[in-house]
């Protein structure tokens, strides 16, 4: 600001005839914009060097040549979703494939695959069992996914299916006969059934409740199932159903049959997850996550329908799921009614992350590792499940798949927090900045508007502002006209202008878009009485805008 | 009701007293308007002035009229002529085009060329996707099939595109090679992107062909329950040469085609050869088909032609030279020719309709802001009957048509030293976006626009608008202020339009003594230069009313005078520049831009020619000693002082917006006298760019003596005259205090002089001067 008003303008026009003119009026003393420039030798932050090393290949592919671009056979999606880039550091192209899962699921089910042969002598029993455990749970929290993850439903019905399904099965099987092929098929309807009876409350009930509902359905399986004399009430559960494991095998054959059956009913239930989720019930299910239906439904998803969809596949799968179990084991016990195993099975879904295939896949083989491979451990194993359980949800915001996101977002919240510590408010640009600015035009521009700001912050005084009043749009001096300069040249986007409301009766101060088609704002409820008045209303605004700047 | 708002629009700007005349209308809110023929006296509405002021006048066409709203396509592409399915593609093919991507990342889906029906998923089509890259598609009945380029397509870069499909085995293959040099493209040598990318791959599906698609470039065809078909998916940029084989072509044919070799002559569908049919005197919307079955493509409001094209190497700088190198299309997916409305109305104009300045003026509501439309139309009498003609600048109108530079453009305020100010009017017809742009705005892509059109609702021509960068009215607002200062002075008088002078040159001005020009006739078409140039000389006298006229060529096509063509360039004003090599206008061959570089500056013609150009206060002239010369002392008589034109509604003078000044150099005649001269402009002023050489500090109103308006008066040959203001602001200076002020006394000399036959006031004062004083 200007200490003193000794300091006259004088009007050049004033000497043509008319007497418009003002002849002179108060001004600012005269000081160079040059002093902003001369005085700014170094930027009031440290600069690290910025830059990052390439230390891995990328594929350059090639442009000139054919490039066959094959498909997941049935489908029209491509294999892996290799995209060209270019990039922008060289302008040299850059393949990238934005979708590396398949490869890493098709490494780990390789791995999968050949375990048992890798498997330590000592340790092949406990681990094919082991094995064979975590491909029926992972197979049943991957359909249990299907509900929780896609459809968004909070259901802890998935073991009451299984169980339903599997005593039933059980039962035909060892009280008329019914041959081990059989089990799974029909263990499939009676999961259908079931799941018709629990789906029409999940379009009626909100999650907490649903849970509530389900978790009493599954003690009321295990109370019926325990106390019923059918289904062997005394000796802890249904066994010597018929099982696909020839008995003259020998055991370690045995053993292998039963991992490599289980292993395919993972890849089955994989598969299923894949259809259902990639298809159109999937994509309409995820619009209508928990809490929003109302405005998925008001943009015409019907997702009552798709929910009882995905719940009768639920049911259905683990309905299978229970007939398999059933010839897998040669029956089945009440323990999988128990609260225990619909915590350790929630521990395994909550561990590897909601919502995604992989993440049932992992968090399943963690805990059944756990809880069947170091059974040295005693009962602490299940400590350590609800240890890891309890840390994933305290600090992990989807469970272990989800930590890359996790850490991307903390990573710019570190560095929006770096840079408003360092970089000014309308100020050059740092080096970090500047290498997400493909137009360098705009940096300059950046340093200059700075330079300009600063400069002009020390032209604003009472003597200016009241000059602008009484001269609106006659000959300025030069601080004002320097000021009126910088304000006319900014770029369009919430630059401000007079809204005519009443022809020389009613204006209002808007700001325009700078975006085709978006029509300005109203930035005031203010009503000026001329566009006189409203004109230097935008003037007092826009120094307004710069001194705080 | 929600919004009611009403958008009209004429079949002709220029009608004569007994003509029929279509009115064309949409309205939102409301299906029944009241209709009033009016005839306008003054627009303005300034306090200081005589306000806005009309005459109802009966006729067969006042009362309610039935209205609907109307759709209007917005965005130019070909459509082609195939009345035999030639294009039903069924086996194997080949689409292949040069293409000069404008936005491609526009995010929106764009259509290169293809047979397409976006509303059913049927047909085939290769275009850009919302990702920015090149891709082929094919649908059945809503199954639809895609194949996408791996590299982007970058911006304003030259490729040649196609895609083979291979009917049996389903396989499809892009083509997408550069084929940018040094002159055509964006970016050169130096920085060599990826541009090609050559994927194939089996599709599922092959296409099905509805019969009643059609085959389009630029564009796909889609339907929506409100607007029936349209033509949507519109590309922007350019499309050279492009066409249709019935076999999938191999790698080597494509190269052989981006190499500029001979095309293929087997299985040719189509082959459009988008040079063809140029002529020195423009070329036409017809894209001629050299295939087989001559399919021929006709361009919808008007593709931009005579652009360079992918083969352009820079040695000729008009498609006259060398058409071959010109065969580049710009297509815009905002351009706007013709709203092609249905008549709301039909009216015969009685033979007895006095001339002048009509305007169909709906109401509906309480008739204010968009309630209320005046669709302005000029009407001529069935035969010239008066001594006096106004000529409306109308060329001048078309150019600034809609133009929504304040909204847009971060220098307006700059240039003219003021905040803007909007109405109601300008904000709704920012944020419909479908009645066209001006041609001082740029297009979406930022590619400056050539066309403008009457056949489009134009609310900156219409009597009470104020131009919101200057908050002055300019145009027919500021033109009704000197017809206005006519009709309170009744002077007999007909009107035309620049139209009139463009259509009849000569003939349309002869029957006149006096003809009058409106405040800012700056574009003008070469007949409408002659037409003037030719009434002075053969002895009609002119009174030049404003300034920054004759400046700026324009083009019209015969057969279709509604539209306007503008091509800017590097040596004049403007709000963007034509690209190098597409300064010649399409219309008529004409090099685009000012006139001053052909060798016809305004000052050859009327004696003074623009000098600056500002805004915000106006200022008044002084007598100059010439105005004591007894050959044009008469100019001045009943002047009290000096002083002439220190009010007005024009920023508070009579010189003010655009100036024009006395030059020898630019061929003022010899013999002109300056009457009067302004001078003590603000800064905000500054020099005509086109008299400046370097840019440095001073060029500015109190530091430049050119920024000036200068009145002139010079004879010319068999009694002919002519008298220039010298500004804009001159005719909004003639309705202050009732009509009664300075500046009409000057204007009302001149024009009583001007219309007696015979020798001119202070002939006789020509001998040489023998001063004792």
């Amino acid at each position: 600001m200007s200490e003193t008003n000794e300091v006259k303008w004088r009007n050049p026009l004033a000497v043509w005839p008319g007497g418009k003119e003002i002849e002179e009026l108060p001004t600012n003393a005269w000081h160079s914009h040059q002093d902003v420039w001369r005085a700014r030798r170094e930027s009031k932050t440290k600069l690290y060097p910025v830059g990052r090393l390439r230390y891995w290949y990328k594929f350059a592919g090639h442009g000139g040549r054919l490039w066959s671009r094959m498909r997941y056979w049935p489908t029209r999606r491509r294999v892996l979703d290799v995209r060209g880039e270019y990039n922008r550091k060289t302008l040299q192209r850059e393949k990238t494939v934005a979708d590396r899962r398949p490869i890493y699921w098709l490494l780990c089910l390789a791995a999968l695959a050949i375990a048992p042969l890798l498997a330590p002598s000592n340790m092949q029993y406990t681990l094919l069992v082991a094995g064979a455990t975590f491909g029926i749970y992972a197979a049943i929290n991957l359909c249990w996914n299907l509900v929780i993850g896609i459809g968004g439903i909070f259901s802890l019905a998935t073991y009451s299916i299984v169980g339903t399904s599997a005593f039933i099965t059980a039962y035909l099987s060892i009280q008329y006969g019914f041959s081990w092929w059989m089990l799974a098929p029909i263990g499939a309807v009676v999961g259908l059934l079931f799941g018709a009876v629990i789906a029409f409350p999940a379009t009626r009930l909100d999650g907490f409740y649903y849970a509530l509902l389900t978790l009493g359905l599954n003690e009321l399986c295990r109370v019926y199932f325990t106390t019923s004399s059918e289904f062997g009430g005394s000796n802890g559960g249904l066994y010597g159903a018929d099982s696909y494991i020839p008995d003259s095998w020998s055991s370690d054959h045995q053993l292998l049959l039963g991992y490599y059956a289980c292993f395919g009913l993972m890849l089955a239930a994989l598969f299923l997850h894949r259809f259902v989720g990639g298809r159109r019930i999937g994509r309409l299910l995820r619009m209508a996550p928990e809490k929003r239906e109302a405005f998925a439904e008001a943009t015409g998803v019907d997702f009552r329908r798709a929910r009882v969809w995905i719940f009768l596949i639920y049911a259905a799968a683990l309905g299978f799921i229970g007939g398999f179990y059933v010839t897998n084991f040669g029956g089945v016990s009440f323990s999988i009614f128990s609260f225990d195993a619909v915590l350790l099975g929630l521990a395994m879904l909550v561990i590897g992350g909601i919502g995604r295939p992989e993440g049932a896949v992992a968090g399943t083989l963690i805990v059944v590792f756990l809880d069947k491979v170091m059974l040295g451990l005693g009962p602490l194993r299940l400590v350590l499940v609800g240890l890891i359980a309890l840390l994933v949800v305290l600090y992990l915001r989807n469970g272990l798949f989800g930590i890359k996101t996790q850490f991307r977002a903390w990573r710019d919240k570190k560095k929006s927090e770096h840079r408003s510590t360092r970089a000014e408010k309308g100020g050059e640009m740092l080096p970090e900045e500047a290498t997400e600015t493909d137009d360098k035009g705009i940096v300059y521009a950046r340093r200059f508007d700075k330079m300009t700001r600063d400069h002009l912050k020390t032209l604003v005084s009472p003597e200016i502002i009241e000059e602008h009043r009484v001269t609106l749009n006659g000959q300025h001096s030069d601080a004002l006209e320097r000021l009126l300069i910088y304000f006319r040249t900014r770029e369009q986007v919430e630059k401000y202008g007079i809204l005519n409301v009443v022809p020389f009766k009613n204006y209002r101060i808007v700001a325009f878009s700078g975006h085709k088609g978006v029509p300005p704002r109203l930035v005031e409820d203010r009503i000026y009485p001329s566009y006189d008045a409203a004109c230097h209303g935008v003037f007092l605004r826009r120094v307004q805008d710069l001194l705080e700047s | 009701m929600g919004n009611v708002e009403i958008f009209g629009y004429t079949d002709k700007i220029s009608v004569k007293a007994g003509d029929a005349i279509q009115f064309h209308v949409s309205t939102e809110g409301t299906e029944e308007v009241e209709a009033q023929l009016v005839r306008l006296i003054h627009g303005d509405e300034h306090p200081d002035g005589p306000g806005f002021i009309e005459e109802e006048v009966d006729c067969m066409a006042n009362g309610t009229w039935a209205v609907a709203k109307q759709f209007t396509q917005v965005g130019t592409f070909l459509e082609v002529d195939d009345p035999e399915n030639r294009l039903a593609l069924e086996g194997s093919f080949t689409l292949w085009a040069f293409i000069r991507p404008g936005w491609p990342d526009s995010g929106k889906r764009q259509t290169i060329l293809g047979r397409w029906d976006a509303a059913t998923g049927d047909g085939y089509g290769l275009g850009i996707n919302e990702d920015g890259r090149l891709e082929f598609w094919l649908g059945w009945d809503g199954e639809i099939d895609r194949l996408v380029a791996d590299e982007k397509l970058h911006l304003q870069m030259w490729y040649l595109v196609a895609v083979s499909f291979d009917a049996v085995t389903k396989r499809a293959t892009l083509y997408q090679e550069g084929v940018g040099n040094s002159y055509n493209s964006l970016l050169g040598e130096v920085a060599a992107l990826p541009y090609a990318s050559h994927p194939s791959g089996e599709l599922r599906l092959s296409q099905q062909n509805l019969t009643q698609t059609p085959f389009l470039i630029a564009g796909a065809r889609d339907r929506s329950e409100e607007h029936g078909d349209f033509v949507g998916a519109l590309y922007w940029g350019k499309i050279d040469r492009c066409g249709v084989y019935g076999r999938a072509l191999g790698r080597e044919e494509l190269d052989a085609i981006g190499a500029g070799e001979a095309l293929p002559k087997d299985d040719v569908v189509a082959a459009w050869d988008t040079s063809l049919g140029y002529t020195d005197r423009g070329i036409g919307d017809l894209v001629v088909d050299t295939g087989p079955y001559g399919l021929d493509a006709k361009g919808y409001n008007r593709p931009v032609r005579g652009k360079t094209g992918w083969n352009w190497t820079g040695f000729t700088d008009c498609f006259r030279l060398a058409p071959e190198e010109f065969g580049g299309i710009e297509f815009h997916a905002d351009q706007l020719v013709d709203c092609k409305w249905p008549a709301a109305m039909s009216l015969k104009l009685p033979k007895s309709l006095r001339s002048g300045v009509y305007a169909m003026r709906l109401r509906a509501g309480e008739g204010a802001g968009l309630r209320e439309e005046h669709i302005v139309f000029f009407v001529r009498p069935a035969k010239p009957s008066a001594r006096i003609a106004f000529v409306f600048p109308t060329a001048t109108y078309l150019a600034f048509a809609n133009e929504q530079m304040s909204f847009d453009d971060p220098q307006r305020q700059s240039v003219m030293g003021r905040f803007p100010i909007v109405s109601e009017i300008d904000i709704e017809l920012y944020r419909r976006g479908e009645f066209g742009l001006s041609t001082y705005d740029k297009h979406a892509d930022g590619v400056g626009v050539v066309y403008s059109s009457y056949r489009r609702p134009i609310p900156n021509m219409s009597p009470k608008y104020r131009t919101p960068s200057l908050d002055v009215p300019s145009g027919l607002a500021a033109d009704l202020s000197i017809t206005a200062w006519l009709e309170h002075h009744g002077y007999a008088y007909d009107i035309l339009t620049d139209e009139d002078l463009h259509r009849e040159g000569l003939d349309a001005l002869a029957p006149y003594a006096c003809v009058l020009s409106g405040t800012r006739p700056e574009y003008c078409s070469e007949r409408m230069l002659d037409a003037v140039e030719d009434y002075i000389a053969e002895g009609g006298r002119y009174i030049y009313m404003g300034a920054n006229g004759f400046v700026h060529s324009c083009g019209f096509r015969d057969d279709e005078p509604w539209a306007l063509e503008i091509r800017r360039r590097d040596d004049g004003y403007k709000t963007w520049a034509s690209a190098h090599g597409e300064q010649y206008m399409a219309t008529d061959g004409m090099r685009g831009g000012p006139w001053m570089p052909l060798g016809r500056p305004p000052q050859k013609l009327v004696g003074i020619g623009l000098s600056g150009q500002g805004a915000g206060s106006s200022e008044f002239y002084r007598r100059m000693p010439d105005s004591y010369h007894r050959m044009s002392s008469w100019i001045t008589k009943g002047v009290e002082g000096e002083i002439i034109g220190d009010t007005g509604l024009a920023d508070g003078g009579a010189a003010g917006l655009a100036l024009d000044h006395y030059e020898h150099t630019l061929g003022t005649p010899p013999h002109t006298k300056i009457i009067a001269s302004s001078g003590g402009h603000t800064d905000v002023y500054a020099v005509n760019q086109q008299i400046v050489l370097y840019a440095y500090l001073g060029l500015y109103g109190s530091h430049d003596s050119r920024v000036r308006a200068d009145m002139t008066y010079f004879t010319a040959p068999n009694h002919g005259a002519v008298f220039a203001c010298g500004s804009i602001a001159f005719g909004q200076a003639l309705p202050v205090d009732n009509f009664e002020n300075n500046a009409g006394k000057v204007l009302a000399n001149v024009l009583d002089a001007f219309v007696e036959p015979g020798r001119l006031p202070g002939w006789a004062w020509i001998s040489e001067e023998k001063q004792w004083r």
